[in-house]
């Protein structure tokens, strides 16, 4: 998935505007992939929304500092997030591959029972349980079963976690924060940020 | 997983170019300082260690994109993303390893033959990543990316 462009970056200006201006287009980013990635079916959707909150994770990382004291929590939150999602990838990733492994299993247990048969006119019942993967079966259908029950259980905890991000005011807080710059002005009595800058009152009113 | 290390003199107001020659030079040597020993199988964390550190440098080099002079900047990524690469195909089955390796001691002995025949194709693509990766390296010496990361700083945009 590639990262939206982030429009008129000015290397000559301050680095705290630079990375603010980063971390609202990533945030966009990330929270774009909502509701969509809810659905327990919408695997490639989970996983670019992973990839999205690596980035966010790592520009957090870098720009934490020069942000106000949600940030640090963000970036926390952020990589939970990532890890969260990384679980259930790991998942997607490989209960196919355990399916397809019992898959090609089966056809060389196959293909040794019908050698063993030879010109016979029928298969002999026993020749079933004597190929080479015989004793396999059994941990490749606990792998499988594994892989399964473990995607459905973290997906539940993602969306438990994504619904506890939205009552905590992960977005709001994290674009006012982003606001924000230690040691620099205090928002405005309005509520607002630095003049010409969204601040609280308009992050609050993101959808 | 190592803690980035700091980078000095960082705040809010210096310009995003001086923090951008800053950060990558930090990063550059935390990546090349890591190289020690990570094709050795039998220590998986050398080989997450320098694959968390070129993670950082990538992510640092695109956040930090419009400072640098783009002909030189291009090559430069494209380098590091294959490194990155190549650390990824041998760090993936080390993990899957670790995992498959869990699993086999908490599930029934008649389980087993199942986790292994899975556990021997991952060693399979563990052997082949750590190849790819003895490959990158070597190419990343050759190119002497560290250099050229350095060069970038002294020709921005």
């Amino acid at each position: 998935m590639k990262a939206r462009k982030v429009k008129a970056l000015d290397p000559d200006g301050p680095l705290g505007d630079q990375l603010e201006r980063i971390v609202r287009v990533r945030t966009a980013e990330l929270f774009a992939f909502m509701p969509r990635a809810g659905e327990p079916d919408e695997v490639a959707h989970l996983h670019d929304m992973r990839i999205a909150a690596k980035r966010l994770r790592y520009i957090l990382e870098i720009a934490e500092e020069s942000f106000g004291p949600y940030a640090a929590t963000a970036s926390k939150r952020t990589k939970e997030l990532q890890d969260l999602l990384g679980e259930i990838h790991d998942c997607d990733v490989t209960l196919p591959r355990v399916l397809a492994l019992t898959g090609r299993a089966r056809a060389e247990d196959v293909e040794t029972a019908r050698t063993k048969a030879g010109a016979a006119k029928d298969l002999e019942p026993k020749l079933a349980s004597g190929g080479p993967n015989a004793q396999a079966y059994r941990g490749l259908a606990a792998l499988a079963t594994y892989y399964r029950a473990r995607r459905e259980l973290l997906f539940d905890r993602f969306l438990v976690f994504w619904e506890a991000l939205q009552r905590e005011g992960f977005r709001a807080r994290l674009e006012y924060a982003a606001a924000e710059r230690p040691g620099g002005p205090e928002p405005s009595a309005d509520g607002n940020g630095r003049a010409g800058e969204p601040g609280l009152r308009s992050a609050l009113s993101t959808p | 997983m190592a803690k980035a290390r700091e980078v000095p003199g960082l705040h809010a107001q210096l310009s995003y170019r001086e923090a951008a020659a800053a950060t990558v030079r930090v990063r550059a040597e935390e990546l090349f300082d890591a190289r020690e020993g990570v094709l050795d199988t039998e220590d998986i964390e050398r080989v997450h260690a320098m694959r968390v550190a070129t993670r950082r440098l990538r992510a640092v080099l695109e956040i930090y994109r419009p400072c640098f002079d783009a002909d030189a900047y291009r090559p430069v990524l494209r380098d590091v993303k294959a490194l990155a690469d190549a650390l990824g195909a041998r760090r993936d089955p080390d993990v899957q390893l670790d995992a498959l390796s869990a699993l086999a001691a908490a599930m029934p002995r008649t389980d087993l033959a199942g986790i292994d025949l899975l556990a021997d194709e991952v060693r399979a693509e563990q052997a082949q990543g750590n190849e790819l990766l003895a490959v990158a390296l070597a190419e990343t010496e050759r190119s002497d990316l560290h250099a050229r990361l350095l060069g970038l700083l002294e020709d921005p945009a």
